[in-house]
């Protein structure tokens, strides 16, 4: 065959097959694998990554749960302690608001018997007084006009009149 | 043709040597273009070796182009991955983004949907290094850079075509190795081999060749079947190998076919203001349009060679019957 176009060229052929084969040796063993496995790896690394952002996410909503849980506790716990504190000076209150009401009441009532002994006994002084001051003035009578009869008689009369008069 | 002519050559950016060349008898455009889409000649290599078993293992353009295609791209991926891995926090930056996404869309589209989510480790290298290498090897043809050399070496340091240069010697033959069918049969061959392989480590050596063909029907469908079966298993790599290089081969031609018409056009007017006027109307337009779509096509077929690949080694191990 003239035509260059179709000349067998068994060299070239071999040429070809043995070029190939050793570049397809070299860049398997220095590029393709290592960077099939880059890949792979990446894709792994990305994928776990990925993961790991949505744990963490996930865990982020769990704290701010937990941490909004624990405010409102907290929250309710102060006012528990607010309403019981509230309770016991109240009972505090109520107690002292009671002694002194009964103090108050023992006074009273004490200050009442010191006024009746008193008045009593100033009651029993004027008695007393007035008794003498009318013996004196009936006495001063008596002596001019009435007997001894006459006085007795008058000594009588006053002493029932007094006790009529006396509050019983 | 004058040197005017050869200039001209130049501004087209191709060899302004075959042009010169071609003064003394004319301007013959399909030798040209042959010359252009071909390997380089046997009876003269870049590097003379001794023939093993009949076979001439004789450095040629196209050995030379896998070669620096090979290199290069070892050299490319294998240090930019070194880069990366270094790396304490691996972050990809500009080229490394490319090349994870050409890896993880050759393993995720290509090799997963057709191999199997237990076999895509085993064989995405060798389809990642199937779609770069021919890719690479489509791009570099696309590239006039040994025209650019030519022209550094008649223009700039002054030597004649038949000069004995270093230069001077790689001139000679295309830049596609891909548009060689000797190139794509050797990369169709280890498909050809792939598919037994990955059958074989599926189903086991003697399952595999029992999975040719489906079992449990008729005897005399069989006397039909196993041939065809057979025939098939050739005809995949057999059409692959020409796919990819006719279609290398045909758009090459079809660009140089369209730059020819500068020098035909001068030399039927013997003018070269006409060559230039054709070339800047009506060749500049239409080549860089099909060089457009050339761009478009090398991507393709790297990519239709490694989808393919795939999609028969899937078929080994996944069997359908």
């Amino acid at each position: 065959m003239d035509n260059p176009l179709v000349q067998p060229d068994p060299g070239l052929f071999i040429w070809t097959i043995l070029t190939f084969l050793i570049l397809l040796g070299l860049l398997a063993k220095f590029a393709w694998a290592p960077l099939l496995k880059a890949l792979d790896e990446r894709q792994a690394t990305i994928r776990k990554s990925l993961d790991d952002a949505d744990a963490a996410q996930q865990e982020l909503a769990q704290l701010q749960e937990k941490s909004a849980q624990l405010i409102a506790e907290a929250r309710a716990e102060g006012q528990s302690i607010v309403a019981k504190s509230r309770a016991a000076a109240e009972v505090v209150r109520e107690d002292l608001h009671q002694k002194a009401k009964t103090e108050a009441a023992a006074m009273v009532q004490a200050a009442e018997r010191q006024i009746q002994q008193e008045t009593a006994r100033a009651i029993q002084q004027i008695r007393h007084e007035v008794v003498d001051l009318s013996l004196s003035v009936a006495s001063k009578l008596i002596k001019k006009n009435l007997t001894a009869e006459d006085n007795d008689a008058l000594i009588q009369d006053s002493l029932i009149q007094i006790d009529a008069s006396r509050p019983s | 043709m004058t040197t005017q002519h050869a200039e001209e050559a130049q501004q087209a950016g191709e060899h302004a040597a075959d042009a010169a060349h071609g003064a003394e008898e004319g301007f013959n455009a399909g030798e040209v273009i042959i010359e252009h889409v071909s390997n380089s000649s046997l009876d003269h290599p870049i590097i003379h070796l001794p023939h093993i078993a009949g076979i001439d293992f004789s450095v040629t353009k196209h050995v030379m182009m896998i070669w620096l295609v090979a290199g290069f791209l070892f050299l490319v991926i294998t240090m930019a991955t070194r880069a990366y891995l270094k790396q304490e926090r691996r972050i990809p930056t500009g080229f490394m983004n490319g090349l994870e996404w050409l890896v993880q869309s050759i393993r995720d589209s290509i090799v997963l949907p057709n191999v199997g989510a237990k076999f895509v480790n085993t064989w995405t290298p060798l389809m990642l290094t199937l779609f770069v290498f021919i890719l690479a090897c489509n791009v570099v043809g696309l590239i006039p850079m040994f025209a650019t050399l030519g022209m550094v070496d008649r223009f700039v340091l002054g030597n004649s075509p038949e000069s004995e240069s270093l230069i001077n010697s790689v001139l000679h033959g295309g830049t596609t190795a891909t548009a060689n069918y000797n190139v794509t049969a050797a990369l169709a061959t280890i498909t050809f081999f792939s598919i037994m392989i990955a059958g074989t480590m599926a189903h086991g050596f003697v399952k595999h060749w029992k999975n040719l063909v489906p079992s449990g029907l008729a005897k005399p469908v069989y006397a039909l079947l196993i041939p065809i079966e057979l025939m098939g298993m050739f005809v995949k790599p057999f059409a692959l190998t020409m796919r990819l290089a006719a279609n290398m081969t045909g758009g090459h031609i079809a660009i140089l076919s369209i730059l020819s018409l500068v020098f035909l056009f001068a030399e039927i007017f013997a003018s070269a203001a006409v060559g230039i006027g054709v070339g800047v109307t009506l060749v500049l337009p239409l080549a860089v349009g099909i060089s457009a779509l050339e761009i478009i096509v090398v991507m393709v077929q790297a990519y239709v060679f490694t989808l393919l690949t795939s999609v028969f080694i899937g078929m080994a191990i996944n069997v359908h019957h």
